[in-house]
């Protein structure tokens, strides 16, 4: 009895331990990847946060209403996920229509609180800042719909993340997808670029 | 583990009273949590139960994770075409293998040549052939679900646009093969002593405008695109494109096999798409591609040209069908040398999403061999479209060394993104003021718009209406581009457009079929053209029943109905000096033909349907559907379909619902993302852990008081 006790009760804490982990592990990387951040703007390259990562930090997005900052990585895999929200289409120009995508556990379980008109605030790798205004939400399903990104318009953003956010389903087929375009304010600061110092 | 071993040291030292209180506690802590856990995981399992519930039945390719997932279906095609004369008689078998335990239904969407007229169906199950019918459309479809819903082996052949068609077959048992086969003939084209025969195999990715339509149920249609104001029918030409290497290693591939009989000997037989195996048995040509199964990844294109100097210049047929004579004529103009009139060209390029890739390559190619032809004393402009539309220069600018300059350096930095809105460009670019000139006369000056596109729109007919509305006195010329154009736009925005069309294959062919149409559109070689057919007591009905005006090296063909391969087919024309310009072609010297009837009959159902456009009034709908049953044709109006007489599907068993992809045209980017991976396993591992240590907690609980 107590055998099957003991072997309940570590099992159980290693399943926790590996569930605490995950966030844990997003949280320390965006740390680490600030440095990479700030390098990459201060070389203009692709700078890799460390050595064996197969992705770089490609933008920084912040969300001032919910006071959120995080560093954008290249790729929407999971290897690229699992340490900050991933660009899943955007050039490197910076023209374009843009697709992020997050875990929703992570690093995007705050975007369930943006509503139209919230603003998102991109900084590309030159350090210049690109106000965008939500849109609109929704939830699709993924099995279902696909992004055309043929339709997507050149200044719009897509912030997505995996729908409903209390969901255990890891392999869940809904998406939350936040529609955001560039400059829609009506004030027209909003496509004015702002030089910031490399890494704030 | 450290909270757990923690919990049993902390235990002991406490005394005995405090250690039960502290019991009972953790005892209605832990009962609590319990059922709180209860009530937070329970509405999750719920709200999964109901979504699986009402997506049964539909199979995606795509699972919950945004992985991939083979349909179960596999596709094999079979060309099998016969060319003789001006007609190629084709027979198309598809099989649809279902590698799946449960019963299938498949859906194809697929191209056909967009002047093929189709005329037979037959579906085989293993042994047996069952010979499809002709039916209204809205008859043969009721005919197929019921035949579905008994359990029937039934296929089901729809036109959803001339060069776009539906495949349903329905119980495909478990393991086994069902093949449709398909009938189609259709018209070789001739131009420049140069014949030609395409064979698409897939189609580009259309771009529906419009807004959407009431916003639907998140239900799948078998389409990736949602009906729109401007497109009803947008889920019904949309089939999922995916890459090869989504498809089975099997599935998607088709065999050709051709065989040419023009009548005379040829030179050569070439394919700017594919290596060839050609075979020569006499005057007969055994053409097959060199890879035998070829990727159904982009059109088959075939070429062939009669030795110099033998290049027909007239050609009869005849078939008599039903008690009534048919004749096919052909009569080549001389190439008269055209007076070269100051042209004002406008150069209209697609730099929609679906030109990304290979594409807007052969398309900035295209334009810039287009600005080499330009004279001085021509004048000039660029548009390019998207979602936007954008002009190069206010107004056309003489082509003079500063200006071309400039465009060639435009057309350089051009990028494919966005939508395709066709309907402003095209409103731009014919619209545009003739008279900027000043002085001079702008009545000598000759405009015309050259349109580089793959066509991938769903509002085709809207747009020839445009054409047609602002068209002028001007011309319009339409080049296609890419792997899989939709050559149904090329031809018909041409011809509403008074003008030529081509289309290019790859990088390497831009060079012969756009040099011909920028050669032939210098100037029409024969205008006023005016066909007699030699005087019979029977009424006559020849198609097209007004030719336009032939450029050159184009022919002019006729099919005509009630006419007896006697007497003398006169043809006059106006020659660009204003003279006139006569032949005759005895019609005594008819070969037999075969399918002249039937191409007679598609001429006829185009032409009803022309002059509907021409009157803005719905189609006389009936007199189409009748004549298309009675030469046992295809139509918008009409479909085939093949029903077997037995029930076969136990009718317990299920039907899944395969929509087969298509694939992506070479050399094209992927317009569709698919929705990534976006959620941790964390929440679970969290949720268990924390459950598991609560049972363990309790157990421990337990433990004590038993011991205690």
């Amino acid at each position: 009895m107590s055998r099957f006790f003991l072997l309940l009760a570590t099992s159980s804490a290693t399943l926790l331990v590996f569930g605490l982990w995950i966030p844990l592990k997003a949280v320390v990387a965006q740390e680490l990847l600030e440095l990479a951040w700030a390098e990459s703007q201060a070389r203009q390259t692709d700078t890799r946060p460390w050595p064996w990562a197969d992705t770089w930090p490609v933008a920084r997005l912040t969300v001032p209403e919910l006071d959120q900052s995080m560093i954008v990585l290249a790729g929407g895999h999971g290897e690229s996920l699992a340490f900050g929200p991933g660009q899943v289409l955007g050039s490197d120009d910076g023209r374009g229509p843009k697709v992020i995508a997050g875990h929703r556990d992570t690093h995007f379980d705050q975007l369930q609180y943006l509503k139209t008109g919230s603003e998102l605030r991109l900084q590309d790798r030159d350090g210049d800042w690109r106000t965008y205004r939500v849109l609109a939400t929704r939830i699709v399903d993924s099995r279902s719909e696909q992004i055309d990104t043929r339709l997507l318009s050149e200044d719009s953003l897509l912030l997505v993340t995996c729908y409903p956010f209390d969901s255990m389903d890891a392999g869940g087929p809904l998406r939350y997808v936040v529609e955001a375009r560039a400059g829609r304010s009506g004030n027209g600061n909003d496509m004015e670029q702002i030089g910031t110092v490399a890494g704030t | 583990m450290m909270l757990s071993t923690g919990l049993l040291k902390l235990a002991p030292r406490l005394t005995d009273g405090q250690f039960r209180r502290a019991r009972r506690w953790a005892e209605g802590v832990s009962l609590w949590l319990a059922v709180l856990l209860m009530l937070f995981v329970h509405p999750l399992y719920a709200e999964a139960n109901q979504m699986e519930l009402e997506n049964a039945g539909l199979l995606h390719f795509v699972d919950a994770g945004g992985r991939w997932q083979e349909p179960a279906i596999i596709l094999d095609s079979e060309f099998e075409i016969r060319v003789s004369g001006l007609i190629a008689d084709s027979q198309l078998t598809r099989r649809f293998r279902n590698t799946s335990g449960e019963w299938r239904e498949g859906v194809f969407v697929f191209p056909l040549p967009e002047n093929a007229s189709v005329y037979g169906l037959t579906m085989k199950v293993g042994e047996r052939t069952i010979v499809g019918k002709v039916q209204p459309k809205a008859e043969a479809r009721k005919t197929y679900e019921k035949a579905k819903a008994s359990g029937r082996h039934a296929a089901n052949v729809e036109q959803q646009r001339p060069n776009l068609f539906t495949a349903r077959v329905a119980n495909i048992p478990p393991g086994e093969t069902i093949a449709v086969e398909l009938r189609y003939q259709q018209p070789v084209d001739y131009r420049a002593g140069e014949f030609e025969l395409r064979l698409p195999t897939t189609l580009t990715p259309r771009y529906m405008p419009g807004q959407h339509l009431a916003e639907q149920s998140g239900q799948w249609q078998g389409g990736w695109a949602v009906p729109t104001t401007e497109v009803p029918d947008a889920d019904a030409i949309s089939p999922y494109t995916v890459r090869a290497s989504d498809v089975d290693a099997g599935s998607h591939r088709a065999s050709v096999r051709m065989t040419i009989d023009a009548g005379l000997p040829l030179a050569r037989v070439i394919s700017p798409t594919h290596r060839l195996e050609t075979r020569l048995d006499g005057q007969t040509v055994q053409v097959q591609p060199e890879q035998g199964r070829l990727l159904m990844n982009r059109d088959f294109v075939v070429r062939w040209r009669p030795l110099a100097g033998q290049e027909p210049t007239a050609a009869v047929f005849h078939q008599r069908w039903q008690e009534e004579d048919y004749l096919l004529t052909m009569i080549v103009p001389g190439s008269g040398n055209a007076r070269v009139l100051p042209r004002e060209l406008v150069f209209v390029i697609d730099t929609s999403g679906s030109m990304a890739g290979e594409s807007i390559r052969q398309a900035r190619s295209a334009l810039q061999r287009g600005l080499d032809t330009l004279k001085p004393e021509d004048r000039f402009n660029i548009i390019q479209f998207n979602n936007q539309t954008h002009a190069l220069f206010m107004q056309p600018v003489p082509a003079i060394g500063n200006n071309l300059a400039r465009a060639r350096r435009y057309v350089d930095a051009l990028n494919a993104d966005g939508g395709t809105e066709m309907a402003p460009a095209l409103e731009l670019a014919l619209a545009t003021p003739t008279d900027g000139g000043g002085a001079e006369d702008p009545a000598e000056r000759v405009r015309q718009v050259v349109f580089i596109t793959d066509g991938a729109v769903g509002n085709e007919a809207a747009l020839f209406n445009q054409i047609r509305q602002q068209l002028g006195r001007q011309r319009l010329f339409t080049v296609g581009i890419g792997s899989a154009p939709n050559l149904h736009f090329m031809r018909e925005a041409a011809r509403w457009g008074r003008g030529l069309y081509t289309a290019i294959q790859d990088p390497s062919d831009v060079g012969g079929p756009l040099e011909t149409l920028f050669n032939a559109m210098e100037a029409p070689v024969l205008t006023d053209v005016r066909v007699e057919w030699p005087a019979q007591t029977g009424q006559v009905e020849s198609f097209p029943a007004r030719p336009g005006d032939l450029f050159q090296g184009e022919p002019l063909i006729q099919v005509v109905q009630g006419s007896a391969p006697e007497g003398v087919l006169k043809v006059s024309g106006k020659l660009p000096g204003g003279q006139k310009w006569e032949r005759s072609l005895d019609l005594q010297q008819a070969a037999e033909g075969t399918g002249v009837a039937r191409h007679w009959a598609r001429q006829k159902i185009d032409s009803l349907l022309d002059t509907a456009r021409l009157e803005g009034t719905q189609p006389d709908k009936s007199r189409v559907t009748r004549l298309a049953v009675e030469h046992g044709l295809m139509s918008p109006y009409t479909s085939f379909v093949a029903v077997d007489d037995t029930p076969v599907r136990p009718s317990g068993a299920p039907q899944g619902t395969d929509h087969l992809p298509t694939l992506l045209p070479a050399g094209s980017k992927a317009g569709m993302l698919r929705y990534p991976q976006t959620a941790t396993v964390a929440p679970l591992l969290t949720a268990l852990g924390l459950t598991g240590l609560m049972f363990a907690a309790a157990i421990g609980l337990l433990q004590r008081r038993q011991s205690v």
